[in-house]
């Protein structure tokens, strides 16, 4: 039985080694990988906010266009909502990823 | 995503160009009574900077209404000519009354379409989240 589980993790450790363990992230140049998107995707996060806050300020100081203000808070709104969503969702699987059993 | 942001700017900028149109209405009904004045009136043009997203509306350049002001017989009134009248507005009230209830049915309609994009996009990020 000792046996049995030293030889599998020997065959683990050679699987491990043949196979490269960290895929791509957008790690090549023209690369379009996952890392890429979400990086693309959390800086227009942050732009939208952005503009939100700037529009919001411009608003209470100088009394800027108050449809202005709703469109961007809205959008804001819309943004934010939308990466809270795919983070719950990202953490989600990784969560039953490490709930496999082994 | 964009689709949704691209409505919502459009029904804003709808709604800016309403608020703006009741805005020359307001200056109307407050000058009808004033000797002179011409009611000022303004179209809506498509939107032509790119800072908005494309079928955006504004309001054009305003323009004076060139019909003819109406002559007010008052002999005791200090602009009263020799034969005793004076040019008033040609602010006509029902006019005005009747364009501000259709800026109002305008501006309506566009937030009614705002809160749609509202609930369709929040819709979707719920079918997301389940």
């Amino acid at each position: 039985m000792d046996l049995r589980t030293t030889f599998a993790t020997q065959a683990y450790d050679q699987a491990r080694a043949s196979t490269p363990i960290s895929p791509d992230l957008g790690t090549q140049a023209n690369d379009t990988g996952a890392g890429q998107v979400f990086q693309e995707a959390m800086q227009s996060l942050a732009a939208t906010v952005q503009n939100g806050e700037n529009i919001a300020r411009a608003s209470m100081t100088t009394g800027a266009n108050p449809h202005a203000l709703v469109t961007a808070l809205a959008q804001t709104e819309l943004a934010v909502e939308t990466a809270v969503t795919i983070r719950d969702r990202v953490v989600e699987a990784y969560q039953e990823i490490l709930r496999m059993p082994v | 995503m964009s689709g949704f942001s691209e409505t919502m700017g459009i029904a804003a900028s709808g709604m800016q160009s309403q608020t703006e149109r009741l805005r020359l209405l307001s200056e109307n009904i407050a000058n009808a009574d004033t000797p002179g004045y011409r009611r000022k009136t303004a179209s809506f043009e498509p939107y032509a900077a790119n800072t908005m997203p494309e079928g955006s509306v504004q309001l054009g350049r305003v323009q004076l209404d060139q019909t003819d002001l109406t002559t007010i017989f008052d002999p005791s009134h200090p602009m009263a000519g020799p034969e005793g009248s004076y040019d008033g507005s040609n602010v006509d009230l029902v006019v005005e009354i009747a364009d501000a209830r259709e800026a109002q049915r305008s501006y309506e309609a566009n937030l009614r379409v705002f809160d749609q994009v509202r609930q369709m996009s929040s819709a979707l990020s719920d079918l997301l989240r389940r």
